[in-house]
Order: C-alpha cells, then sequence, then structure tokens
C-alpha cells in the first residue's frame, strides 16, 4: 500500500513545520532574553548604586552593571553591562573593557546589538541628549554631534581625545544575516549643564 | 485506489513534480529575498542617511596614524625615541650586563621621557650613569619615595635627572628629566644575575618589551592620571593598585617597529662547548683566545618587540658535576654554588597512579602564534598519556571552561574528545587566571594519587601577588608547571608560580621548539622529584643561604645555594630524598673562581625570598624593613629602593614648559592588536535571520498541506463516486 510519494506529502510538512518552529522560537528567544535581561539587571543596578561591587544580576552570570543608559525622547532606559563579549551584549549594551569608565578620564565605548537594545541608534539624531548615569550615581549628560559609518577594521574611532561618549553598533540595521563587516557609529560630547 | 493503479501513479507522478516545482519556486524565492534584502540595505541607507555618515576605507584609516593608547585616550605626537645598547660578560654562572638607554627628544619643546621596560626577574640592578655629553653622574641608592621626591625637585628646578623604579622584578621605568629640544641622553644600568643550567644546557634570556598585561578587577583611580603619576592605558583597578605603572603606550603594529635595540655577548664558558645557538635572533659568533666567544646580533638593530635568548651546553664528559664562584666584598666571603644531583636511572619511573590536569590560557594576547603553540603542545601532550592516568582539558579567558566535569581516564574515545576540544580552542577575550587556578587546584591532600596541573600560559597578567597567594592556599598536595608561551611571556609570572606550585618551568617561544620542550617536560612528570633538600654546614653560625626553603628538583635541575660565608664554614652537607630514599652530598666550599657580582646574586636572591613571604601572608612592614636593609647595603633596585641621580647645574630655563611624555613600546612579535585591546564587538544578533526562515519555512509547509488535503480531497471524492 505504501507509496513513496507518501514520505513526501507528511513528513515533508512535518519537517518545515519543525523547522520552522525551532527558528520561529530561536528568533523570538533572542529578543525575549534581551527584553527579560534589562527587568531583571534593574534589581542588580540599585544594589550596584548603594555601593556594592560587580553585583552578578543572576548567579552564573560573567558580567555586572555598570552604567545605566538614558535618551529620554527615544524612552530608551537600559543598563550597561561591563564587557563586550557576545554572552554579554544577548543581555544589554556592553562596555568596552579597554576604554575608560564612564566619567572616567578618558573615552567611554558602549556597544550594542543592533536588533536589539541599540536599535535606537539609528533614530538618534544630531544634538540629541544622551544621559548617563555611573556606579557612583553621577548623572552625566551627552550631546550627539556625529553619526557615522566605519569598517570594523577602522579602530580609530575607539581612540578619542576627550572623553567623549561613543555608541557602537552594527550596520546596516535592518541586514538579515549577522556578522557584517560596517559598524554605526554615534559620537556624543559631555555637556556642562 | 489498488485496482485504479495506473492512474493513480500517474496522478502521482503529476504531483509530485508540482510538489517539487512549488519547493523549489519557494526555496528560490527565499533565497532571492534574502540576496535583496541584503544588497537593497547598502543602497538604501546610501540614500536615506544623512550627510554625516561617510563610510571609510580602512586604507584612508590607518594611513599616517599612530596607534598610541595613553590614559588620556588621546594620540600622542613626538614621543621621545629611544635606542638600546646590550653588552654582556658571562663568565661561568654569572652574568654582568650593561644597558645603555639614549633618549631623543624629536620635538620642539622640553620633555620628560619615561620609558616601562623589562629586565630578567632575577636581575640584581645596582649601577646607574646618567651621562650628558661628557659628564657622567653616578646614581645613588634610595627609598622609593625619597628618590622620587629626589627626582621631583629636579624635575622642576629644570636640571637634568634619571630615575630607576622597579615596578615587578621584571617590570622597570626610567625617567628622564628635562631633555631639551632635539637633545640626546644616555642613561647607562648594570646588572647581574646567576644563568640557569638544566639538563646539560645553559641559558640566558633577555626580555626586550613589557607585553601588554591584563588587569582585572574594577578600576579605581577614576581622577585624571598625568605625568608621573600614571603613564598608562589601563587604569588602576581594585587587584592591580598600580595598573598605570606596568602598561606602557603601545604603537600600533601597522606602523613599523620602534626601539631598536643592538647586543653584545661575551662568552667565557669555562669549558669547551658542544653547542650554542641563539633561539630567535641570528647572530655572528667571532671565536677569540682561550675559548672565549664573541657573539653578536647578525642585524645590527632589532626591534625590542621580542625575548632574546642564548643557549649553550658542554660536550658531554665535560658536564659539570658542581660549580663555585665567589666573592669577597666588604670583609665578608660569598659563593654561588650550584650541585648535580645523580641523575636517576630511566628504570625508576613513577609507579604511583597519575592526575594531570591542563590548564590553558585562550586569552585575546595568545591570538594567532601563541595560541597555535599551546595547541600544538596540548596535542603533544595529551598522545603521550597512558590509559590508565586520568586526565582533564581546562580554558580560561573571561571565564573558565573544562572538556570533563571532573578528570577521565585516558581511554582512546577520552583523548579523541580532548583533541577536538583543544583544536577547537580560540583566542579572545580577558585573562581572568585568578579562577582557573581555584578550579585546577583544589586544595586536597590525594592520598597516593599524583596530582600535576600544566598550566600554559604568556602570564600576561597584572595581579602577580593575587595569583601567588591563591597557589599557595590552594596546593595541596598537587603540583604547578608553568609552561610559558609567546615571544615575550612574563617570566616574573611562571618562575615563581612553579616556585609557589612546587613543580617547574618550561618555556616554549617558538613552534618548533614545542616538541623539544615538551619531550623534556614530560620527562619531568614522569621521574621520580629530589624533595625535603636541606643543606648543613661544618659551622653554621653566621651562615647565611638564600633560597631558605630549598625548592624540590625535577630531572635534569641542579641544587643552586647563594651563600654568606663565615670562615670555618667550608663543608656543606646537601640531603633529600628521592622516591623514599635518601640522598646526601658532601661537598667542600673552597677553591673555586673568584667572580664580581655573586654578593649582588645573593643579596638579589634574598629580597626574592623575603618578597615570597609577603606573598605567603608575612607581614608587609616586616617584609620591607628586611628588604631595605639588604637592598640599600648592597645598592639594589627593589620593590622599596630606586636608583636616582641628578645633575648639579640647571639646563632647562624656567620660563620653558615641561612635557611628560612615555616612550612607545612595540607589542611582541606575534600578537594582535584587536585581539588584546579589543576590537569592535559583532554587534548583531542572528534574531532576524530565524525570524525569517522560521516564516518561509512555515509557507512552505502550509503550501504542502494544501495540496495534500487537496488531493485527499479529489481521492475521498472518486471513492464516493464509485
Amino acid at each position: 500500500m505504501k507509496r513513496p510519494v507518501n514520505l513526501i506529502r507528511t513528513v515533508l510538512p512535518l519537517l518545515l513545520l519543525l523547522f520552522s518552529g525551532w527558528h520561529l522560537g530561536q528568533g523570538m528567544y533572542i529578543e525575549a532574553k534581551a527584553w527579560l535581561a534589562q527587568v531583571l539587571l534593574q534589581q542588580a543596578w540599585s544594589d550596584t548604586l548603594t555601593g556594592e561591587q560587580q553585583v552578578r544580576p543572576w548567579p552564573w552570570a560573567d558580567t555586572w552593571p555598570v552604567a545605566r543608559l538614558r535618551q529620554p525622547r527615544l524612552s530608551v532606559d537600559q543598563i550597561v553591562l561591563a564587557g563586550a563579549s557576545g554572552r554579554t551584549l544577548a543581555f544589554g549594551p556592553g562596555h568596552l573593557f579597554g576604554s575608560a569608565q564612564p566619567g572616567g578620564s578618558g573615552q567611554s565605548v558602549i556597544s550594542g546589538h543592533r536588533d536589539t537594545h541599540f536599535r535606537f541608534l539609528q533614530d538618534l539624531r544630531i544634538g540629541d541628549r544622551i544621559e548617563l548615569t555611573t556606579r557612583q550615581g553621577d548623572v552625566l549628560q551627552y550631546a550627539v554631534y556625529q553619526r557615522e559609518v566605519t569598517h570594523e577594521d577602522d579602530t580609530q574611532v575607539l581612540y578619542r581625545e576627550g572623553r567623549d561618549l561613543t555608541l557602537i553598533t552594527c550596520y546596516p540595521f535592518d541586514a538579515i544575516v549577522p556578522g557584517g563587516s560596517q559598524r554605526f557609529v554615534v559620537s556624543a560630547a559631555p555637556v556642562i549643564l | 485506489m489498488c485496482q485504479n493503479s495506473s492512474s493513480g501513479l500517474l496522478r502521482d507522478i503529476v504531483y509530485t513534480s508540482v510538489l517539487s516545482l512549488v519547493t523549489g519556486v519557494v526555496a528560490a524565492m527565499g533565497f532571492a529575498l534574502l540576496a535583496m534584502l541584503l544588497s537593497g540595505q547598502a543602497s538604501a541607507s546610501d540614500a536615506g542617511m544623512e550627510k554625516t555618515l561617510h563610510p571609510m576605507s580602512i586604507d584612508e584609516v590607518q594611513r599616517g596614524s599612530l596607534l598610541l593608547k595613553l590614559a588620556s585616550g588621546g594620540l600622542s605626537v613626538d614621543a621621545p625615541l629611544l635606542y638600546t645598547d646590550v653588552s654582556m660578560q658571562v663568565s661561568g654562572l654569572v652574568n654582568r650586563v650593561t644597558v645603555k638607554q639614549q633618549f631623543h627628544n624629536p620635538g620642539e619643546g622640553w620633555v620628560e621621557g619615561i620609558y616601562v621596560f623589562p629586565l630578567p626577574e632575577n636581575a640584581a640592578v645596582d649601577h646607574m650613569l646618567l651621562k650628558i655629553g661628557e659628564r657622567v653622574i653616578e646614581g645613588e641608592i634610595h627609598e622609593k619615595e625619597q628618590a622620587q621626591k629626589i627626582y621631583d625637585e629636579a624635575l622642576k628646578t629644570g636640571k637634568k635627572a634619571s630615575l630607576l623604579r622597579q615596578e615587578r622584578p621584571n617590570i622597570f621605568t626610567m625617567a628622564v628629566a628635562n631633555i631639551g629640544p632635539d637633545e640626546r641622553v644616555e642613561v647607562m644600568i648594570e646588572y647581574q644575575q646567576d644563568l640557569h643550567y638544566q639538563s646539560g644546557q645553559f641559558s640566558l634570556r633577555f626580555p626586550m618589551v613589557v607585553a601588554p598585561r591584563y588587569i582585572p578587577g574594577i578600576p579605581v583611580a577614576e581622577r585624571e592620571v598625568s605625568g608621573f603619576q600614571g603613564s598608562g592605558w589601563a587604569v588602576n583597578s581594585d587587584q592591580v593598585k598600580d595598573a598605570s605603572r606596568i602598561t606602557p603606550p603601545v604603537v600600533d603594529p601597522e606602523m613599523g617597529s620602534i626601539n631598536p635595540v643592538s647586543l653584545e655577548i661575551r662568552l667565557d664558558a669555562g669549558f669547551p662547548l658542544a653547542r650554542l645557538e641563539s633561539r630567535y635572533h641570528g647572530v655572528d659568533i667571532v671565536e677569540g683566545q682561550s675559548g672565549l666567544k664573541t657573539i653578536r646580533l647578525r642585524d645590527q638593530h632589532v626591534p625590542a618587540d621580542r625575548d632574546f635568548e642564548l643557549i649553550w651546553s658542554p660536550r658531554v664528559e665535560q658536564m659539570p658535576a658542581g660549580a663555585l664562584f665567589t666573592e669577597q666584598w666588604q670583609g665578608e666571603d660569598y659563593a654561588l654554588l650550584m650541585i648535580m644531583p645523580p641523575v636517576g636511572a630511566p628504570a625508576s619511573r613513577l609507579a604511583t597512579p597519575r592526575e594531570i590536569i591542563f590548564v590553558v590560557d585562550t586569552s585575546g594576547s595568545m591570538h594567532g602564534t601563541s595560541i597555535s603553540q599551546a595547541k600544538a603542545a596540548l596535542k603533544m601532550a595529551l598522545s603521550r598519556l597512558r590509559a590508565d592516568e586520568h586526565f582533564n582539558v581546562i580554558q580560561f579567558n573571561n571565564s573558565t571552561d573544562a572538556l570533563f566535569g571532573r578528570a577521565k581516564p585516558a581511554s582512546l574515545q577520552h583523548i579523541r574528545q580532548a583533541l577536538n576540544y583543544v583544536e577547537g580552542l580560540q583566542a579572545d577575550g580577558g585573562t581572568e587566571m585568578l579562577s582557573a587556578l581555584q578550579r585546577s587546584l583544589d586544595g586536597k591532600s590525594h592520598e597516593g594519587l599524583l596530582r600535576q596541573v600544566v598550566f600554559l600560559t604568556d602570564g600576561s597578567v597584572g595581579n602577580e601577588n593575587e595569583l601567588f597567594s591563591t597557589i599557595e592556599q590552594r596546593l595541596g598536595s598537587s603540583r604547578l608547571f608553568t609552561v610559558g608561551i609567546g615571544s615575550a611571556p612574563n617570566s616574573f609570572f611562571m618562575t615563581r608560580a612553579a616556585n609557589f606550585g612546587r613543580g617547574s618551568f618550561t618555556y616554549i617561544g617558538d613552534l618548533a621548539e614545542v616538541q623539544e620542550k615538551m619531550n623534556a617536560l614530560f620527562s619531568k612528570l614522569e621521574s621520580p622529584v629530589l624533595t625535603d633538600i636541606s643543606a648543613s654546614w661544618s659551622q653554621s653560625d653566621g651562615v647565611e643561604i638564600w633560597p631558605a626553603r630549598i625548592p624540590d628538583l625535577y630531572l635534569g635541575e641542579p641544587v643552586v645555594l647563594a651563600a654568606k660565608l663565615t670562615s670555618g664554614s667550608s663543608q656543606v652537607q646537601i640531603r633529600g630524598m628521592v622516591n623514599g630514599q635518601p640522598w646526601q652530598q658532601q661537598v667542600t666550599v673552597a677553591g673555586g673562581a673568584q667572580s664580581k657580582g655573586v654578593r649582588a646574586i645573593w643579596a638579589r636572591r634574598k629580597i626574592a625570598d623575603l618578597m615570597d613571604q609577603k606573598a605567603q601572608g608575612r607581614a608587609e612592614e616586616e617584609v620591607r624593613t628586611e628588604v631595605l636593609k639588604t637592598a640599600l647595603a648592597h645598592q639594589l633596585v627593589s620593590q622599596y629602593t630606586s636608583l636616582v641621580a641628578v645633575d648639579k647645574t640647571p639646563s632647562r630655563p624656567l620660563e620653558e614648559g615641561i612635557d611628560s611624555k612615555n616612550v612607545p613600546t612595540n607589542l611582541p612579535s606575534g600578537w594582535n592588536a584587536a585581539k588584546v585591546f579589543g576590537a569592535m564587538p559583532q554587534t548583531a544578533t542572528p534574531a532576524p535571520l530565524h525570524l525569517l526562515l522560521g516564516l518561509l519555512s512555515l509557507f512552505a509547509s502550509w503550501i504542502l498541506g494544501l495540496f495534500k488535503a487537496g488531493k485527499r480531497q479529489a481521492s475521498n471524492t472518486a471513492m464516493a463516486g464509485r
């Protein structure tokens, strides 16, 4: 009774369905993780503000909050984590270890995923304010003065004079496949109020 | 359906073709859509973005930009230039070295030049000369703070001055004050060291560059760092209080090499040589009278970007059984004594069951040639394991990861798994060595089990002391063997960590050396150890020997003692245990060769031993007092003493200001700047891709489902109609 066609007719759609389900699941998991982690991080951040060092947001975390990043116009409010490894960036924007601490001497560099936390970079305009709260509780104001697209090998943007805040994400924003070689770099200078 | 098989077959053929067509179309459309999306982004974005967006090519950017990492985050111009000339005089076990550093200020204004440079970890630095034109000023030893004060005063009043500080036993800073526009100032330092002898081979290592160190912990000093208070790119952190002092600015390798070094060695080995070679640099060797050899670099100058190593060995029949070098200084006798224990017969291989844990550093500094060396070494080690031995592989960078939850027998399958694991190792990220040490050293005493930890790393960390304390506390009955990898490993960390871990250290500086060095290491791991070594003197009053506790010795390692002697102390008995059997040797300390520098080596060893006691938990104030006494008496630079030289007359008109500038250093050969300092992070997730693929396949399965349903309906109708 069984004919080979049956295999194609019943198994293939099922396989495709499974395949589809797995990918949809993966995609949504990444988005959900990015969102949920920020919720968990709020607690770790308030502990950090009370003076605790290296508060790990969950026991097995290999990172900790270092700053809070806000952009009122775009209703952005995110906790910035230490380090910019792939594992860290899944949960929030990451502060590059080699760069100065926010509020410290020198340039601070923060990077984030272009399709989750740092998607808002594409909507930042010249002159927009960015607010950064340090672990000591100081609130620093920055103003965006430049937006540019660079190649990933052009590390010069990482070595700027002064106390700039530099935000980096991948470019183009809507590319489907990750791993592109271009970067979108937003430079902001400290503003004294 | 069965009766109507011919028409059924036809229908199936038609159906299958349509199905493949549809699947193909869907797939093709999917790919086309993907391609369109990808290419479309770039062009669409060009049009949509503001004018401020101007993608730059790599060529445009790198041309003419000197990549200097400074504490202020800026670019430095007119950095002082540096030329180094090294001359060494080797006689027997002692090497006396003169390092000439010439600072040149190419700029228009007055500068203070600061240079962070390495010396061997056992260097006993006891002389500094500041040369200004024809005048020579002799450096004086002072307590560190006092020396700094003297120097700062000279800097302020426009006098030329130089200050040599020790930051680590193998990292020093030279500061030269008031170098005029286009002026050259020369500083000469002198040190001596005892040479390394093992398995019939002498080696002399001269490091040329301080490799960028990973600074764990949280930055503490967030104030502006400037001038001599801090001169590097790493801000101070809570684990490494002086981070900014040991991390000089680094020049991008793309810009070419800086800091040329010339080197000349006069070698008086004291016996005919069977082998003499330089491991990593081309050299010319000139034979002199009575076996004296002169070794020079083939290229007159080499960039200071990797360690220099010279090795030599005597002919087999001339292998020394011992060596004695003495010096009389201020009415006292000092001796450097080396005794070769008898080499255990190969038959006495270890019978105890063994567990061997390999720990490999996969941080960014290991990227490139270093990780290849580490992989080759690990693979070789794995292939040497016997089936009855247990093993595990642990890697660490920002975090620690192990191959197995706990050590497993070295069965074929496990070895295969391990080889795959090692093949897949990638070097990136930080060097959080502490957690790797905590994981591999369990602090337990393993009854009837020989537990050996083999630690492969370049040791590029700044928190050495914290790591030593951890090893000390958690060693238990395990033994730690360090394997230094790469072109400029941190030799201070390697040797001291092995010392605290009661193991030994091995250097691998080149892929070609892996086999030879790992074989030697494995011979040590598999041979019995000489333990509980002690020395008793015929007349022990007033005799002071360093190290106070003689470390365990592995195959091929000699007992080396530095001693201050008294008149009656000419007989010494050295005792130890090999494989549970007592071993002893009687030595008459008389004769030997006079050698200048023995007393400095003795004092250097005493200071090293005292500093170890600090890591073992002795109060810093006590250690400091004792180190100060020794260092000041012997004019040695140490953690608590510096050499300072000041010109009498001011040279800089005070109305002209002065800038403090760091001498940039090379990145060690084979290193990758992006992997060390961090590059642009990858900041895209595969989420959109997943979502797109998911939707596409959902669509495809829906289409297929439709077909199936349609077909079923058709056949149902046919059945009903019959």
